[in-house]
């Protein structure tokens, strides 16, 4: 078996995702079904419950009557929330671990996630443009990869990390070149194992080259950028660093401008602070913290 | 006692046990100010350039902008006995993407501004280990103002 089927074959041993994840998809596919049939979905779904009302309350979306049940959160997010909220919660468990491969200690690749996932809506919202459903989670869920590739950069650290900073080449392409795959590919292949839809499996495999997706390139644009900006402002990055390659052509599609992209940094940590304990992060910036 | 300084935070110490330690620079810069003589010592860990980009923000966290920042850092070491003369300066961060057009700027703006303040200051840069496309983690020693960097898993002094 070569490397890289032997790195799919792990893909495999990931656990499945919980069942009302889909069941929510399903709900939320049936256009017949209302908020109170999703509603009697999450109830019974405690942690979910938790967190539902928790971000339906946080300063984050700036309403300031607070609700209390589960109802009236679906109502005031929109059910396309839900469904965020409830992969969200699926994949922190595993995102949370530390991944020894990328130099990842417990907590930061699920910052780093988290923090793309606001930062793709941020830039959105920067650039005016009306974004499709799952943009959010299509962030969140970019280098979920790295929790199956971690175990096999670290064998070959070494090969990878002078070929990236030696020589300068893209640390997903230098993975590539050793492993027989990259972060993205794994990602993907295991974001269809677990049913995500397509799109946001797209997302995932093109995220370091969005170039290379065919047809609407709108979120996975948004994405390359947040990562991009997420990693600029090192927010849960390892030894791969900042070693990754930006697309022009994004940049242009975009109409980035230094301010828009400054912007954008400041909003990722605005976010994380309103976020912080829906996702239980431990990022905060010094003035929560103190000094 | 080791201090962690957030992403946007700033710390200071006069103990000579403590450890002042900064994880992950990406473009942020991070700058270490010590004074052997009077055993004062500081880490900033600025994530952008400049406060203007949000005045109510920088209103809030002067730590999170280099402009705001670094001046805050030099004022702290001041007020706590720190000497102009003696103090001893380091920068780390700055670091960028495999960024060919120089599309995303901010590392490179952020050690520009850095500059700009600290010359403005009248003060020097001992040493530095910046720009480049790895994440730093930042060190400074108190007993000693040894300031070390970590990266790809190995620590070099500064």
């Amino acid at each position: 078996m070569n490397r890289r089927d032997e790195i799919l074959s792990k893909v495999s041993t990931i656990p499945a995702i919980p069942t009302v994840i889909a069941e929510i998809r399903k709900l939320l596919a049936d256009t017949d079904a209302n908020f109170k049939e999703l509603s009697q979905v999450i109830k019974y779904d405690l942690g979910l419950t938790t967190n539902l009302l928790r971000l339906a309350n946080s300063a984050y979306f700036g309403f300031t009557k607070s609700v209390n049940s589960v109802h009236q959160a679906v109502v005031r997010l929109g059910t396309k929330r839900v469904y965020e909220l409830a992969v969200a919660a699926a994949v922190a468990p595993m995102a949370k671990r530390a991944i020894n491969g990328y130099d990842l200690s417990a907590g930061k690749l699920w910052e780093h996630s988290v923090a793309v996932a606001i930062g793709a809506e941020q830039l959105a919202s920067v650039l005016s443009i009306n974004l499709p459903d799952y943009t959010f989670t299509a962030g969140l869920l970019c280098d979920i990869g790295k929790i199956i590739l971690g175990t096999f950069v670290e064998v070959n650290a070494e090969p990878i990390m002078a070929m990236a900073f030696k020589l300068g080449i893209p640390f997903d392409v230098a993975e590539r070149r050793i492993l027989g795959i990259d972060h993205a590919e794994v990602g993907a292949v295991l974001l269809e194992r677990w049913n995500i839809p397509g799109c946001i499996v797209d997302v995932t495999r093109w995220h370091h080259k969005p170039d290379g997706l065919e047809g609407d390139k709108l979120v996975v644009d948004l994405v390359h950028v947040a990562d991009a900006l997420t990693m600029m402002g090192g927010i849960g990055i390892g030894r791969d660093g900042l070693n990754y390659r930006p697309s022009p052509e994004v940049a242009s599609r975009l109409k980035l401008t230094t301010r828009i992209n400054e912007l954008v940094v400041c909003k990722i940590m605005s976010g994380l602070n309103e976020l912080n304990n829906i996702f239980t992060l431990k990022v905060v910036d010094g003035s929560k913290n103190g000094s | 006692m080791i201090h962690t300084v957030d992403i946007s935070d700033m710390k200071v110490s006069t103990n000579k046990e403590d450890i002042l330690i900064t994880y992950s620079l990406g473009s942020c810069i991070g700058l270490t100010l010590y004074d052997p003589v009077a055993v004062v010592g500081g880490i900033i860990h600025c994530m952008l350039p400049l406060s203007k980009i949000d005045p109510i923000k920088a209103k809030t966290n002067p730590y999170m902008f280099t402009d705001t920042g670094v001046q805050a850092l030099l004022k702290a070491v001041f007020d706590l006995g720190a000497k102009r003369e003696n103090l001893i300066t380091k920068v780390a961060g700055g670091a960028k993407l495999l960024d060919s057009k120089n599309l995303f700027r901010i590392g490179e703006r952020n050690y520009t501004i850095l500059r700009k303040v600290l010359w403005k200051n009248n003060i020097l840069i001992d040493a530095e280990d910046v720009a480049g496309s790895k994440s730093r983690t930042v060190l400074l020693y108190m007993d000693t103002g040894k300031t070390t960097i970590k990266s790809g898993g190995k620590e070099v002094e500064l």
